[in-house]
């Protein structure tokens, strides 16, 4: 698999969102780089337009949330193709998908959904992940997902799971941490356990956000909702990752009630204040 | 202990996402604490209320017009039958306006499936791809006796569109515009819809204009289509007709 050279500082970026083009255009944030949604632009018009003029300034990532890396069904060559085009057109410094499926029989169902850790699921998402870096001849980096649900046929933890991806595949990961800390309490698992089982050597970029307690049934379930401020159990895992990792781009994610750009900006300086805490910290 | 073969686990979930009980999916979700029944309803809980908003976004008008629970049990039973067939959401609901025309529910507001048509039409307009539009500096290069056969087409993202209602008015009234009240027995109207630098637009056509609009989109020449306006409209100024559709960038260049 090539491998692009990356000129993406291993410092905090932000997940670039609508209400914030304009603003970001005429201030240019001084973060490490800018993500974005893939699937948001990949018709033409006004906004792609804006983050092609903020691709001159600024290193991207392009993060994909439907390429749905999990279906049996395998991958829409016809998406795949589109998500192909604006990879081509924006020469991002990393590119993203997700370990979860959204599209069976032709329907999008617009959720990251959960897979069981099998034989079977490995060689679906092996094969996909073959397929799209082929497509877009670069490795992508795969992200852990939240998960609110686990199946009776698992045979393997999510770790042992992406590893064995890497392995085949050649790809490699995008550790959500709020994921992790989301999925560890909602499935069962130490998070700091699963952390120290991926591979690190893999780990090209770390996500961080905020989630949501909700109530299901009268138990807490948390729900990644992106919609608050990072949690201090999550920067202290988060601290835990850069210890092990090292410095990592990290991403800043908020989608649901998105605060101002300077919110964003401030969540992203304290990433960069944990991280090199954190990598002082494994130095000495 | 059941174990499903992926592709069976993925149907199941889907029409359990879209609202039917699914006891395979149960028995191969672990409950405990937390039983399978209620971490599965998150999923769905998450896929009706994330499309709902899509379809918020962009059916604003619509949903401005009837209110969120209204908007949402349109959408519900829309997106139960005819989910996204791909992940790109601004492309979704292309089918919502007939939806919407045959919902029971809304036949004491008959206008609002136009003015669903509408919102799809700024939606499509908003996210089209770019292209030049034909100037009439263009135009008048081309010699005169070559205009009758010029082949006109829509530029990408233009939709003309006509209603029995004044739509115009109840975007307007919805989007901030300078509209206190709409009179729905105001008449019909043909409105363009086009794509802007920033945005996208609409703007109201003459019969002549909107008729000469209809017959250049149905791939007739520039002389076929004419002849077919001034049929509709006879007193048509053709010149000035032209000039309001090249103004508005109505028209794609054809290139050389």
């Amino acid at each position: 698999m090539l491998e692009i050279a990356s000129d993406i500082a291993a410092r905090a970026g932000i997940g670039l969102r609508a209400r914030h083009l304009d603003e970001a255009a005429s201030q240019a944030p001084p973060v490490s780089f800018l993500e974005i949604h893939a699937e948001n632009y990949l018709g033409g018009g006004p906004a792609l337009r804006k983050v092609e003029r903020l691709r001159a300034d600024h290193a991207m990532s392009v993060h994909g949330v439907g390429l749905s890396l999990g279906s049996a069904d395998g991958i829409d060559a016809h998406h795949l193709g589109r998500v192909a085009a604006l990879v081509d057109r924006l020469q991002p410094q990393l590119v993203s998908e997700h370990l979860a499926w959204s599209v069976v029989g032709g329907a999008y169902l617009n959720d990251l959904l959960p897979l069981p850790y099998t034989a079977e699921s490995l060689a679906v998402v092996a094969r996909n992940i073959d397929c799209v870096q082929t497509v877009l001849k670069r490795s992508l980096l795969i992200e852990n997902p939240s998960s609110y649900v686990a199946f009776v046929q698992t045979t393997m933890t999510e770790p042992e799971f992406l590893a064995a991806l890497v392995a085949r595949t050649g790809c490699r990961l995008l550790c959500d941490v709020n994921n992790i800390f989301v999925s560890g309490s909602n499935v069962g698992f130490d998070p700091a356990a699963y952390l120290d089982a991926l591979p690190a050597a893999a780990v090209a970029e770390i996500h961080l956000a905020g989630h949501a307690c909700n109530d299901a049934d009268g138990e807490t379930i948390l729900i990644d909702d992106h919609g608050s401020r990072v949690c201090d159990a999550v920067w202290s895992l988060y601290r835990r990752a850069v210890a092990r990792f090292g410095l990592r781009p990290t991403l800043i994610e908020w989608d649901t009630d998105v605060p101002a750009l300077d919110v964003l900006l401030e969540e992203a300086a304290r990433a960069d204040r944990e991280a090199a805490a954190a990598a002082a910290g494994q130095a000495t | 202990m059941s174990a499903l073969p992926l592709a069976d686990l993925q149907q199941a979930f889907r029409a359990h996402l879209l609202g039917a009980e699914q006891t395979a999916l149960v028995a191969t979700a672990v409950g405990d604490r937390i039983p399978a029944p209620a971490r599965l309803r998150i999923y769905r809980h998450h896929v009706l209320t994330s499309l709902t908003a899509a379809l918020g976004a962009t059916f604003s008008t619509v949903r401005a017009v009837v209110g969120d629970d209204f908007f949402a049990g349109m959408a519900r039973a829309f997106i139960a039958r005819s989910p996204p067939a791909g992940p790109v959401l601004s492309e979704y609901g292309a089918g919502f306006p007939d939806a919407i025309a045959g919902w029971p529910q809304a036949r004491s507001l008959p206008y609002l499936a136009d003015v669903a048509r509408l919102d799809w039409a700024l939606n499509l307009a908003y996210t089209a791809p770019d292209a030049p539009a034909l100037t009439a500096a263009r135009l008048a290069a081309v010699p005169p006796d070559q205009l009758g056969g010029l082949s006109l087409r829509p530029r990408p993202g233009v939709v003309l569109l006509h209603s029995r209602y004044p739509i115009d008015r109840i975007w307007a009234l919805n989007h901030g515009g300078d509209v206190d009240t709409v009179d729905l027995d105001a008449g019909g109207v043909s409105l363009l819809v086009f794509p802007r630098i920033d945005d996208a637009a609409l703007a109201s056509l003459d019969a002549g204009a909107a008729a000469l609009m209809a017959a250049l989109a149905a791939e007739n020449t520039l002389g076929e289509a004419v002849a077919q306006a001034m049929a509709v409209a006879p007193d048509l100024d053709v010149g000035a007709a032209l000039g309001r559709l090249l103004a508005l960038g109505a028209l794609a260049d054809p290139g050389p």
